[in-house]
């Protein structure tokens, strides 16, 4: 079992074997939640998005395209995640929530926020994203393009801008 | 030196290890004479270890418990649901509202109550049909099988079992139509006869009661059928009857009962 891809386990779920997700969900579901939570700060969100994200695969199984599993599992968690916010926002009224909840967060609790972290915070969404699934998840440009709906050559781009962004940040507070 | 041409845009994919050879060389070159450029790699250096440094958070535990019980709960609908692909995007939002959510698990369950419910009823419903049908057959297997016994008591005893059937069926019937004709003991004899004259609407039954009227010798059967054919007033009794009343072995008072009885008929 341990031998089989991520691709065979998913298609088997998609023709009904449902117990191979239990797999796929030991083997991912943490690259998932730190995603969510390197993005959100919030354990408690991150916990139950990710099981939300895992539900999904479940429910949607049948509309898996045989495509890379990773890039469809972040494709959910990306989209989990900004429907979460959507709804924040559109109870809260508060546009610039996402980055306002995080810099406060970050003075709470500063003991749990890394240097890094911070300077991640005060990235934009997508250059934080790109650089959190890029550096922290290793996912290769090629499904960082799949994920964005963009082409390798244009996300790498982006990575770097992004990094130079936050190399910038990251030495300007030390 | 030429410093023109910073390498900032190729200092990730270097300490990456993704660079091509030569890319790799003019990098190297590069750095050598480059002291912004090379600062610019320390710091890069610097981040990169500070996210392979950057600790994995583990979620807890109950996540997982939660999923594979969300699995479980598919599995057992997927044995009875065709799963709903398809949605429009503009459903899918409006599942994920959380009210939506509450609305359906609370929908879900009152379904799923119902569902079973009516599934029960209708499993219990069939399962009376299927227990009232067998117990039909196993009381048809024992009567037929008491009907065939050795001993007379038993045959009597499987020939009453008649009264278990309102509707009794051709196998039934013919067992005992067989008994009334044939069979050596007088009183299992006379207890079919008995039996069977709750059916003489049956042509069948009919039919036999004749033929029992014809060789039958025992006064109280005579006088028995005679009695079942003529309050039907069957005209084909009146052959059999005449034929009765020319035998000299018949008992007198079976011709008194027949004489009377036949002006009835007629």
């Amino acid at each position: 079992m341990n031998t089989l891809t991520d691709e065979d386990l998913m298609q088997k779920v998609s023709y009904g074997d449902l117990d191979m997700l239990k797999v796929l969900f030991e083997r991912h579901h943490k690259h998932i939640f730190n995603f969510l939570y390197k993005m959100s700060g919030d354990k408690m969100l991150s916990e139950d998005l990710t099981q939300d994200v895992f539900y999904k695969v479940m429910q949607y199984r049948a509309s898996y395209n045989n495509g890379k599993f990773v890039s469809w599992l972040f494709t959910i968690a990306r989209n989990s995640l900004k429907t979460h916010y959507t709804r924040t926002k559109e109870q809260h009224d508060d546009i610039k929530l996402e980055g306002h909840q995080l810099i406060e967060k970050q003075s709470n609790e500063q003991e749990e926020y890394s240097h890094l972290q911070i300077a991640l915070n005060k990235l934009k969404t997508s250059d934080r994203e790109l650089l959190i699934l890029n550096r922290f998840q290793e996912i290769k440009y090629a499904e960082l393009a799949e994920i964005k709906g963009s082409t390798p050559g244009a996300i790498k781009t982006k990575v770097n801008r992004a990094l130079q962004k936050l190399r910038t940040i990251y030495f300007e507070n030390i | 030196m030429m410093k023109k041409n910073h390498i900032t845009e190729l200092i990730p994919e270097y300490l990456d290890g993704l660079l091509s050879q030569s890319q790799k060389e003019e990098v190297r070159l590069h750095l050598k004479e480059c002291e912004s450029c090379l600062k610019e790699l320390e710091e890069y250096k610097t981040i990169f270890n500070a996210f392979e440094e950057e600790k994995e958070v583990i979620p807890s535990e109950h996540i997982k418990t939660n999923f594979f019980e969300q699995i479980e709960i598919e599995k057992q609908k997927e044995s009875k649901v065709v799963p709903l692909i398809n949605r429009t995007s503009n459903q899918k939002k409006i599942w994920l509202l959380p009210i939506m959510k509450i609305a359906a698990s609370i929908l879900l369950l009152i379904g799923g109550y119902a569902l079973g419910n009516y599934q029960q009823e209708q499993k219990g419903n069939h399962k009376i049909a299927q227990l009232q049908e067998k117990t039909q057959k196993i009381k048809q297997t024992a009567m037929l099988s008491l009907i065939g016994n050795k001993s007379a008591s038993k045959r009597i005893q499987g020939v009453n079992y008649i009264d278990e059937f309102s509707n009794p069926d051709e196998a039934i019937v013919a067992a005992l139509v067989d008994r009334m004709l044939y069979d050596e003991n007088t009183n299992v004899r006379l207890t079919a006869v008995e039996a069977l004259s709750n059916f003489i609407t049956s042509e069948e039954v009919k039919n036999a009661f004749i033929k029992a009227l014809k060789i039958e010798k025992a006064p109280a059967i005579q006088i028995i059928i005679i009695q079942v054919l003529v309050k039907i007033q069957e005209k084909k009794a009146i052959i059999p009857m005449k034929k009765l009343l020319e035998q000299n072995e018949t008992q007198p008072f079976i011709k008194e009962q027949i004489k009377s009885s036949i002006i009835n008929i007629v």
